[in-house]
């Protein structure tokens, strides 16, 4: 399993998630308003926090999908695509089991981007796997590196 | 681990932070908490049409408005004789003044989509509601069970 420490890796995951989530975020940053009706009819919150996940969400798409893409501070940022990813799936996963396929927001703030709620699902599960590999299995630390004084001694 | 956790948290305040300061921009500001959106509700914010009697309206009454929330390509392969086409992710460059107050003086709006399997045209029938109009017609089975019924067709599907 050392291959999942290879940094190389973690850097291409990154990329890809990352440019994934900022492209994501794009049209979500630009008007939220749109979000506000696509992630009520997903019909899994209350109304009140709605507008909340409305003027959050995207900024912790573009914020992690930086971090993803630059390596800073990426394992955090692995962590925070985790957790949205998660939140993804469980919403759409309700509405499939429902048998609603909704518009997901994912890309659009079209409320008429109406997909199969399964098949999303299964989109965003490379995804989640690709977060979890830069979560769980941190680069390996390059060798060479000069070990600290304090550690010879 | 400890690293983890204080990064994740950096990145969670300054979600916070950007999410808060665009919120405050004019133009684009979202209410804090508690309005949500209604659902919107049948013989409330709109009521429903068959398309027999969508037809008998329009041919019976003056001033009906057809409004059709479908995608350009789809409204130029074919739509009700006379609609209007109307997109409702751009709902604010399209709903001009004027345009409202011809809704709002026509004899009945009736908003139909593809078919039965969004709820856009409800949701746009409830914003339509919001901004002054008499509750609008939503046409059951949209455009497919407006042809379903074999009614008048303009543009390219016959």
């Amino acid at each position: 399993m050392s291959w999942l420490r290879n940094p190389w890796l973690h850097r291409a995951l990154g990329l890809v998630l990352g440019g994934i989530f900022l492209y994501a975020a794009h049209a979500k940053i630009l008007d939220p308003r749109p979000l506000v009706t696509i992630i009520w009819n997903y019909r899994v919150l209350p109304a009140g926090p709605i507008n909340l996940m409305a003027i959050y969400m995207p900024w912790m798409e573009l914020l992690a999908g930086i971090a993803l893409v630059t390596g800073f501070k990426r394992r955090a940022a692995a962590l925070c695509s985790t957790g949205l990813l998660i939140a993804f799936m469980v919403a759409l996963g309700i509405n499939a089991l429902r048998g609603v396929n909704v518009a997901c927001g994912c890309f659009s703030t079209s409320a008429e981007d109406v997909s199969n709620a399964w098949v999303l699902v299964l989109r965003d599960l490379p995804m989640l796997l690709a977060a979890l590999v830069m979560l769980v299995f941190p680069p390996a630390r390059r060798s060479g590196v000069p070990t600290p004084p304090a550690a010879q001694a | 681990m400890r690293g983890l956790v204080r990064d994740t948290l950096l990145l969670v305040i300054a979600t916070l932070v950007l999410g808060t300061a665009a919120n405050l921009l004019p133009g684009r500001h979202l209410a804090w908490w508690g309005k949500g959106y209604e659902p919107p509700r049948a013989e409330v914010d709109f009521n429903f049409l068959d398309p027999g009697s969508a037809d008998a309206m329009r041919t019976s009454l003056p001033g009906v408005v057809f409004l059709d929330t479908r995608s350009t390509t789809e409204f130029a392969a074919g739509h009700v004789p006379g609609a209007e086409e109307i997109a409702y992710t751009d709902l604010q460059a399209q709903l001009t003044p004027e345009r409202l107050g011809r809704l709002r003086s026509a004899g009945a709006v009736i908003v139909y989509g593809a078919s039965d399997e969004t709820d856009v045209e409800q949701l746009l029938a409830q914003e339509l509601r919001r901004r002054g109009l008499a509750p609008p017609y939503v046409l059951i089975g949209g455009f497919l069970g407006w042809q379903g019924s074999g009614l008048p067709v303009d543009g390219g599907a016959r």
